[in-house]
């Protein structure tokens, strides 16, 4: 696949970089050798591949929710400015 | 000195813990300064823990397992109250809020924190060229590299200045950098050792790694850090075998496969040894099995779009607001990010931009898809490889140690040097690689054994004696 400047451009806005113009020269010219590398991937068949190798049951369990009301108030004790279930924190901007 | 040797000496003692400390610390104040694999050294700590160390034997308490071994560890690995950097402007002034679970280990184990060790930026790169506190050098060799990512790591044991320490390893960052310096470095499978306080650089591959001077001591280092954590959901739940103590005799009924077409193209030097560690193996009783991994050699472009994009994902954290670097000036959310995340190296921004291209709806089905689907094509042909043979035998890199500044115009050709090693990562397999031989420069040539998941006594046992032939 052909990279392009503009490639370079948009991928370093949705990572929320800003690149120089020389970066920018710098990873077009970088990037195209190596996605001309992961072209050759598309020779692979991978038709009847399924992606087996995370096994969920390990890692996940039922989205139930947990009450806990002496952690929630004391969580609400903790902050001065708490008004209800809402607490009022430092802004961050 | 050897952990064995340390061990012995306190137990018999010849040695206290505090003397043992004070020498890895008058080492490292002799020759750091020339090969700055250490970016900070915690002295009082040390020494503090050495001597616990010295009154727990003298209260007549039994020692652990690592009594008073000084150990380096990355600078990617959180012991609270102690910075931990990555070797990142980012994370220049972080201080760790709590302690990774293989350094609680290894606290536990009665060893002394020495200091961190130097590391490429984020754990990307082969080099240890990318590192704010600058290059570290290659002890055998200061006008090489070291190699990376753990480049630190591997040059603090093979300077001396400690006999164990600890790196990751995502695409062969404890082993390319061990065959680079001489010295053994084993990545174990996947889920092996916790990782619960290591920072993330691409989540399905990272994994923590031993560095050590011989197999032994990576072997009693390794059973220490390896086993099931309740804080990291990745780890797995198997016995750890008493590594150390299942070498055997010889080799007789181990099949060593050698993968078709592995060797073609090599440096002649590497390819002759690998070729004599063949023979070696074959020696002491080993069958050498030819085996085919047809897919293997797309390993290193599925690594750098799979770790790539899971490290855009991963960096996508230090966006300035929670932690990190942070541009104050900013006068809107968009500004601030940006701001904030101006001081990632050229290494790291390359690789977010790879990732968050790769990830992008126009581009997610050729490249990241298609890497994933691949990857699943090579696992399977090693599932394969590993019902017909114990260990497969490789080289650990296709160079030795290059010199600092070398191939950097050429950054296919450094990430070539990865082809052996990221194989191990994209598979899931444990990996070491120990050292054999020396090319015509005088610089070590590492070979590397593959074993398949939760079978690392077995590399270790092919390295013990492989190392035991030389």
């Amino acid at each position: 696949m052909e990279i392009t400047k503009k490639d370079v451009e948009l991928a370093a806005k949705l990572s929320k970089m800003r690149v120089s113009e020389a970066e920018t020269a710098l990873y077009e010219e970088q990037l195209k050798a190596l996605f001309k590398w992961v072209d050759e991937l598309a020779a692979v068949d991978t038709e009847n591949v399924r992606l087996t190798n995370v096994n969920l049951s390990a890692h996940m369990r039922p989205d139930t929710a947990v009450t806990n009301p002496a952690l929630a108030q004391t969580l609400r004790d903790a902050f001065p400015d708490a008004q209800g279930d809402s607490a009022k924190v430092k802004k961050v901007l | 000195m050897t952990i064995d040797q340390i061990i012995s000496a306190i137990n018999s003692g010849a040695k206290t813990a505090e003397q043992i400390t004070r020498e890895s610390l008058d080492k490292i104040a002799e020759v750091n300064p020339s090969i700055n694999a250490l970016v900070e050294v915690f002295e009082q700590d040390a020494l503090a823990q050495a001597k616990a160390v010295d009154a727990k034997k003298a209260r007549g308490e039994k020692l652990g397992p690592l009594a008073g071994v000084p150990v380096a560890i990355k600078d990617n690995m959180l012991y609270k109250g102690h910075k931990a950097t990555c070797c990142s402007k980012m994370l220049e002034n972080y201080v760790s809020s709590y302690t990774a679970t293989v350094v609680d280990k290894l606290i536990a184990a009665d060893a002394v924190i020495i200091g961190r060790a130097n590391m490429d930026e984020f754990a990307m790169g082969s080099t240890n060229q990318h590192s704010i506190y600058g290059p570290a050098k290659n002890p055998v060799d200061t006008t090489r590299v070291p190699g990376g990512s753990s480049g630190g790591s591997a040059a603090a044991v093979a300077a001396g200045m400690v006999p164990l320490a600890l790196g990751t390893d995502t695409g062969g960052s404890v082993r390319q950098p061990a065959g680079f310096c001489g010295i053994v470095g084993i990545k174990p499978g996947y889920g092996r050792i916790s990782r619960y306080g290591i920072i993330a650089f691409a989540s399905s591959a990272d994994q923590v790694g031993v560095l050590a001077t011989n197999v032994r001591d990576a072997a009693t280092a390794l059973e220490v850090l390896a086993g099931k954590d309740v804080h990291d959901s990745t780890s797995l739940e198997a016995p750890v075998p008493a590594y150390a103590q299942e070498f055997t005799q010889d080799l007789k009924g181990v099949k060593v496969g050698l993968p078709n077409g592995f060797l073609d193209g090599l440096n002649e030097e590497i390819k002759a040894r690998v070729e004599k560690a063949a023979e070696q193996l074959k020696a002491r009783g080993a069958e050498l099995i030819p085996v085919d991994v047809p897919h293997a050699k797309y390993a290193a472009p599925c690594y750098y779009i799979i770790t790539s994009a899971e490290a855009s994902s991963n960096l996508a954290r230090y966006d300035g607001i929670r932690y990190g670097h942070s541009d104050r000036q900013a006068t809107d959310l968009n500004t601030c990010y940006e701001g904030s995340r101006a001081p990632f190296g050229i290494e790291v921004k390359k690789r977010i931009i790879i990732g968050s291209y790769a990830l992008t709806s126009e581009r997610y089905e050729a490249c990241f898809l298609k890497a994933m689907k691949v990857r699943e094509k090579i696992r399977e042909d090693f599932k394969k490889v590993f019902e017909k043979v114990d260990v497969l035998l490789t080289p650990t890199s296709p160079t030795t140690a290059l010199k600092i500044g070398q191939k950097d115009d050429n950054p296919l050709s450094m990430y070539l040097a990865d082809l052996y090693t990221c194989q191990g990562n994209i598979g899931g397999l444990a990996g070491i690689s120990v050292p054999f031989g020396k090319d015509k420069q005088g610089l070590p040539i590492g070979v590397q054994f593959y074993g398949p998941i939760l079978k690392e006594e077995k590399i270790l046992n092919a390295a013990y004696h492989l190392e035991q032939s030389i």
